[in-house]
């Protein structure tokens, strides 16, 4: 019964696709609300609670995970409503993008729940795939060739993840059989793999995978010209529901690799997402349109949020990772609003509001963008503080303070230029160009200010206390 | 004996489509691979007792060496596809290329056989095969060829599933198919715009 209640409103959303009644989209939105209704039982039950078998296992940790994009799944439902309004699309385009939103959704919350290695890669492919036709939803030839790459560089991405997986398999078949695929019985068993070698080369080849598909080194432009390219729905997709599951699969993996051998997981994800953000900081610097600025901003959160995770520091990764997951869509789905009068028209896009719809849409924008770059009291801020607090725990227990100490200040020198850069746009938004007026709709003003609430809610002590539980096993 | 046969044909028909130019030619050499590939699994599958693996043999050939390659042909002539695909990499340095990834791949996957039982060696020729899957991507311009590319970097995975783990589980394999179905769907509605363009 559960499961069904979870992919319910995905289910609704499928069918409604194909009813050619323009009015039927208004359903969506209310639908979407129904999931809260399992996962707010979910949070009540026991964990781990099984909900097919050992194969879906709702635990602490992907409950969380599973409310986070939830969340986003509702507020994207809703600022669809006006995407007609924004951008042109057709109305066959348009049922065929809920179309697909439906099976990226199914596939997405098959792979934060799954318990298994092979489920959760399936998942994500499903994912994967749908997402190639909403970027085409976008009738250009830009988004046409996007579509393609997506297709090509996510097909290259996602093998890798399946390479890797097969290989952390055969490293545990052995003790466990055809279980060995199962996350917890991997995680039990850790360190009792016979070949640690070969589970280690699975779990860098898979997590470079993930990587690619998250846009970290060596392609970090790949997702924001993707972005660029198609609706803006899409990049809120994306940085709120994908990344959410991509991430989980890294926490999943990086918690057997860490049992298996913590000095090596350590020192390549600490490597590889340093130099992400060195690269993707002057690429921020240079952005000149608000979806390429989103997006490599996205890409150096998630690398942020897998360095402390891997340092420890869980509450912090966990945190950082809710306050992306409700941001990062506010602000893409606020472009379809700040681009009104052109792509490229940073100067002004903050100006001419009018009414009281306008006004708290410049408010809530200008909050969101200030809280992306951490400024108190953004929750942000508090899980970097606690994050480098992780990383700096990490380091008292090994020889290397001294480097440590350089490298939390490398970063925060990358995070200065970003948050210097953010301020730029900032200001020339607010107090630059010339004002032009622009409409707000009132369900895309409802899809930030749900986002909005839940910032807050991210702050309670009740969510505080729920984190650290899942940082505490 | 027959296995290891069929391992040198399945890498052979995967090399032999890096230096085809013609589009139904290359359909053709993915058939036969995946046909490979099918029979493999159910050698290995009769080896092993693997009804699972049976099934996926059957399920193999009839999907990947018959349904798809049919589809894509069936596909093609509808959209009009330019059947003269020129590798963009020039068959001399083709012709040193490929060893050179072979010879590199048996490197690389030297410290993993040894940790392996059974069809060790055949772990560095899925590696390779990977390897050759993504360089038939990347040598084409067309995007029929490079969706043969991604269908081939599937079938390397899975000749990867069998011989390293000897089979992966029933689910995950009919979980691939799947996706391989929906990816076939995509590619279709991709098709739509493609036309005589490619």
């Amino acid at each position: 019964m559960m499961p069904t209640l979870l992919v319910l409103p995905a289910l609704i959303m499928f069918a409604v696709s194909f009813v050619k009644n323009d009015k039927a989209k208004f359903w969506l939105p209310a639908s979407s609300f129904l999931i809260l209704l399992p996962i707010v039982k979910l949070f009540l039950l026991p964990k781990p609670y099984a909900l097919i078998g050992n194969y879906l296992v709702a635990d602490r940790l992907d409950t969380y995970v599973l409310l986070v994009s939830s969340i986003v799944g509702i507020g994207v439902t809703l600022a669809l409503l006006t995407l007609d309004k924004h951008v042109k699309v057709s109305q066959k385009a348009y049922r065929r993008f809920y179309r697909f939103f439906a099976i990226f959704w199914i596939g997405l919350t098959l792979s934060i729940l799954s318990n298994h290695m092979g489920l959760y890669w399936i998942g994500l492919e499903l994912a994967t795939l749908s997402t190639v036709y909403m970027i085409k939803t976008n009738h250009t030839p830009a988004a046409h060739k996007e579509a393609w790459n997506y297709m090509i560089v996510g097909a290259i991405a996602i093998s890798l993840v399946l390479f890797g997986i097969i290989l952390m398999y055969a490293s545990a078949k052995p003790i466990l059989g055809e279980e060995a695929m199962r996350f917890d019985l991997l995680l039990a068993h850790a360190d009792k793999i016979p070949s640690p070698f070969l589970f280690e080369m699975g779990f860098a080849i898979a997590t470079l995978g993930m990587f690619v598909k998250m846009g970290f080194f060596p392609m970090n432009l790949w997702l924001a010209n993707i972005e660029r390219a198609s609706f803006y729905p899409v990049a809120a997709l994306f940085s709120g529901i994908l990344e959410s599951a991509v991430i989980i699969g890294f926490f999943r993996f990086s918690q057997i690799a860490e049992k298996v051998n913590y000095a090596h997981l350590f020192g390549f994800v600490f490597v590889y997402t340093l130099l992400t953000i060195f690269i993707v900081s002057f690429l921020i610097f240079r952005a000149k349109d608000f979806m390429r600025l989103f997006s490599l901003s996205g890409v150096e959160h998630m690398a942020l949020i897998a360095l402390f995770w891997v340092s420890g520091g869980t509450f912090a990764a966990l945190l950082h990772f809710g306050a992306h997951a409700f941001l990062k869509p506010a602000l893409f789905l606020s472009t379809g609003v700040l681009e009104s009068n052109g792509k490229y028209r940073i100067a002004g896009a903050l100006r001419g509001y009018h009414g009281k719809k306008g006004q708290l849409f410049w408010v809530l924008v200008s909050l969101f963008l200030l809280a992306i770059i951490s400024l108190p009291p953004s929750p942000m801020f508090f899980s970097e503080l606690y994050g480098f607090g992780a990383m700096i725990d990490t380091a008292k227990q090994s020889h290397h303070m001294l480097a440590m100490i350089g490298a939390v200040l490398l970063l925060l020198i990358l995070l200065s230029v970003i948050f210097y850069r953010f301020v730029a746009v900032y200001q020339s938004m607010k107090y630059e160009g010339k004002t032009e007026e622009k409409k707000v709709y009132g369900s895309e003003l409802a899809a930030l200010m749900l986002f909005a609430l839940c910032l807050i809610a991210l702050l309670l002590p009740v969510s505080i206390d729920y984190l650290h539980t899942i940082g505490q096993g | 004996m027959g296995v290891d046969f069929l391992i040198g044909l399945f890498l052979a028909t995967l090399i032999t489509a890096l230096f085809t130019s013609r589009l139904y030619r290359l359909i053709m050499w993915y058939s036969l691979n995946s046909l490979m590939l099918g029979i493999l699994a159910l050698l290995i599958g009769q080896e092993l007792g693997d009804t699972a693996m049976l099934i996926t043999g059957v399920a193999t050939i009839l999907i990947k060496a018959i349904g798809i390659p049919y589809l894509l042909k069936y596909l093609s002539q509808k959209f009009h596809f330019v059947r003269q695909i020129q590798p963009e990499v020039k068959v001399h340095y083709a012709i040193i290329l490929i060893p050179a990834i072979l010879v590199f791949t048996f490197y690389l996957a030297e410290p993993i056989t040894h940790m392996i039982h059974g069809n060790a060696n055949y772990v560095a020729v899925s590696i390779s095969s990977l390897f050759l899957s993504l360089l038939l991507m990347m040598e084409h311009k067309n995007v029929a060829p490079k969706i043969i590319g991604f269908l081939s970097m599937e079938n390397a995975l899975f000749l990867l599933g069998i011989t390293a783990t000897d089979g992966m589980p029933m689910l995950v394999e009919l979980g691939i198919f799947f996706d391989l179905l929906m990816a076939i769907v995509v590619i279709n509605l991709l098709f739509h715009k493609e036309e005589v363009k490619s």
